[in-house]
């Protein structure tokens, strides 16, 4: 983050505009329509950087469930990272591909792709990641605020995720113990049965 | 409610004086078996309410869509998932395409069935349906006594398409549930939607009886409007001297061969229907020879057919069958593939599902070394009353046929196989008292029966 970047406006207003192409389904199997792993080619292309074949395996994804929400985050950054902006700056391909890879799986875990583009603390969130994983801060902002800014979004997400994850599991189990009760076993009246 | 104790109060909250005097018929009949299990309907007042406008709803609605269309329903339901149901949730965003949405099995649904908890469920009264399958994955699924009791919708749904309604009701008992195993979940009940008719949920093994002459007794004592059972069951219960005769019959859970079901209508006088039913949907179509195949039932459930690379299939062409939606609202399955194959073909809006199978398909390979589906044999053996029976073609390509129930001739039955192997094929034919439960009906050793995915 010691290097000043683009207004952060423009790029939340980019992703808030993000075309149709960038929100479709991704190709994993047989199904979805967007090829990531080309999509993240042309815009390594586009970026002046290269990638093995292998780098861009892992965009491929191989289990829908699992795979279709980091993709469609990889997707959404590199319709970021296509901005004029990025295309007039020399990035490293290892600090893109991190960001495409690394970053996109970690947010998955919290956040539906979708969101990054409907939700402005979300748009504002993705924004700043990708600035701050390739070393840059928004313009007009300081090292301190971009940091502190970054981090207050980053972990207010993060604790309201790890909260809905608590009371998810805590739920499961009364779930699991619900299920195994005598009450629960003694089922209810069915005209048939399978 | 105390978890480990339940009462007669909780498992017939609205019962009356008449309700009690019905339970007790069922219970204190002198020929009546050991009842090894208690049950109920469990349903309140405002359920049984709730259930009755379901009833409306389902006997009324519309079910279908046209070739190449969505039902209306689908995208609010779907939308649902990814807000409401924590294992759909982590699917990310919702897709723009349906058929882009991942599919789930079985296998899922064993792994951690509260995943698939809508947040929205209430948890207080939640029962379970126990299945063991033969997939070897075993279930055990959410449910709650409204989505048990809506069962009965769609019963009737398919009643009605025969011209049958359901019309016992105070004093009289409306349904036996008929099993045959070593084990089995036996109880009585009374059904609030129908003026606490009479449920007896019975097992015709021998050993749940005082006496195995009980039995016919027993069935004429109740004189039910309606017996559900498997194949096997009915089966057994061709053996028994039953004078009464239910107004139809429902057969579930296994392929009902149509000798076996001529054999039923002719014994007992009534349609003696084919319900495709699971545990994971409840009652899905029902078998309509004027139709060509099994009609669906719900109207709030979307059935594709998907190839082995979850691809929807183009009417007419076979593969498994694939659920969306369904009534039980503890369990919502978006593109749950059921395990059962089928193709899918259009009267109109009126989707039908063509060569319903159990199990992937298993090719065979016949005396001049072509493969073919097990739907064939299904086909040749389906004029033959047997209640239940397996092929196996060994490595050498022999086979095996094993087969319950008696009076087939056997003769008869080489031949039709002869006639679809070719001749010289090498047969063992073995009778069996019984099978244990369900079973895989079609294997083989060879190679090309690597269709088999489970």
């Amino acid at each position: 983050m010691q290097q000043e970047g683009p207004i952060l406006e423009s790029l939340t207003r980019r992703l808030a505009e993000t075309p149709e192409e960038f929100l479709a389904e991704p190709r994993i199997g047989q199904t979805g329509r967007a090829h990531v792993a080309a999509v993240v080619g042309d815009l390594l292309q586009l970026l002046n950087a290269s990638a093995q074949a292998d780098e861009l395996a892992r965009f491929a994804g191989s289990d829908a469930r699992r795979d279709r929400n980091r993709l469609g985050i990889t997707l959404l950054l590199c319709w970021l990272l296509s901005d004029d902006w990025f295309r007039q700056t020399k990035l490293e391909a290892r600090n893109i591909l991190e960001l495409l890879d690394g970053e996109s799986n970690e947010l998955a875990v919290q956040v539906a792709a979708r969101k990054f583009v409907t939700d402005p603390d979300r748009r504002e969130e993705l924004a700043r990641v990708a600035l701050a994983r390739l070393g840059f801060r928004p313009a007009g902002e300081t090292l301190a605020q971009a940091q502190d800014r970054l981090t207050t979004l980053n972990s207010s997400e993060r604790a309201r995720v790890m909260k809905a994850a608590r009371a998810a599991e805590e739920r499961a189990r009364q779930i699991r113990e619900a299920l195994v009760r005598k009450a629960a076993e003694e089922s209810a009246d069915k005209f048939t049965r399978e | 409610m105390n978890p480990d104790t339940i009462t007669d109060a909780e498992r017939f909250p609205t019962l009356t004086e008449e309700g009690r005097r019905m339970l007790d018929f069922l219970r204190e009949h002198p020929h009546a078996p050991i009842f090894r299990n208690e049950s109920g309907n469990r349903l309140t007042a405002d359920e049984v309410s709730r259930v009755r406008e379901f009833e409306r709803d389902a006997l009324l609605a519309e079910v279908g869509w046209r070739p190449g269309e969505l039902p209306s329903w689908l995208d609010d339901f779907v939308g649902q998932c990814f807000a409401d149901v924590p294992f759909y949730r982590r699917y990310g965003s919702s897709s723009a395409k349906f058929q882009d949405l991942p599919t789930i099995s079985r296998a899922d649904l064993s792994r951690d069935i509260a995943q698939f908890v809508p947040d929205s469920a209430p948890i207080d009264r939640l029962i379970n349906f126990r299945t063991s399958g033969t997939t070897g994955h075993s279930l055990l699924l959410a449910s709650h006594p409204v989505v048990a009791a809506s069962y009965l919708a769609f019963h009737k749904r398919a009643l009605r398409r025969f011209g049958i309604e359901l019309r016992y009701g105070r004093g009289q008992v409306g349904v036996v549930l008929i099993g045959f195993q070593r084990k089995c979940f036996t109880y009585v009940s009374v059904t609030p939607t129908m003026d606490e008719s009479g449920l007896a949920k019975i097992n015709l093994h021998p050993a749940d009886w005082r006496d195995p002459d009980d039995r016919a007794k027993y069935l004429d004592a109740l004189a039910a409007e309606v017996y559900t059972g498997d194949p096997i069951a009915f089966a057994e219960l061709l053996k028994l001297p039953v004078q009464t005769k239910p107004r139809v019959m429902l057969s579930t859970s296994m392929t009902l061969l149509p000798a076996m079901q001529q054999r039923l209508k002719e014994r007992f006088g009534c349609p003696v229907l084919d319900l495709y039913s699971m545990n994971e949907a409840g009652p899905v179509a029902v078998a309509d020879a004027a139709a060509g195949g099994h009609v669906l039932l719900q109207h709030r459930l979307y059935v594709e057919i998907l190839d082995d690379a979850s691809q929807p299939l183009p009417p007419g062409e076979r593969g498994e069958v694939t659920l969306t939606g369904g009534f039980n609202f503890c369990l919502p399955l978006l593109r749950y593939r059921a395990g059962d194959y089928a193709a899918l073909r259009f009267n109109g809006s009126e989707p039908v599902l063509i060569g319903l199978e159990g199990r992937p398909p298993v090719c065979f390979r016949n005396m001049r070394g072509e493969w073919f589906n097990n739907i064939e044999v299904t086909h040749a053996l389906q004029r033959f009353a047997i209640p239940q029976f397996t092929l196996h073609q060994e490595r050498d390509a022999g086979l095996l046929l094993r087969l319950s129930g008696a009076g087939h001739d056997e003769n008869q039955i080489r031949n039709s196989l002869f006639d679809l192997f070719g001749p010289g094929q090498r047969l063992v034919l073995e009778r069996v008292p019984s099978f244990d439960g369900k079973v895989v009906q079609y294997t083989s050793d060879l190679v090309a029966s690597s269709h088999e995915s489970e």
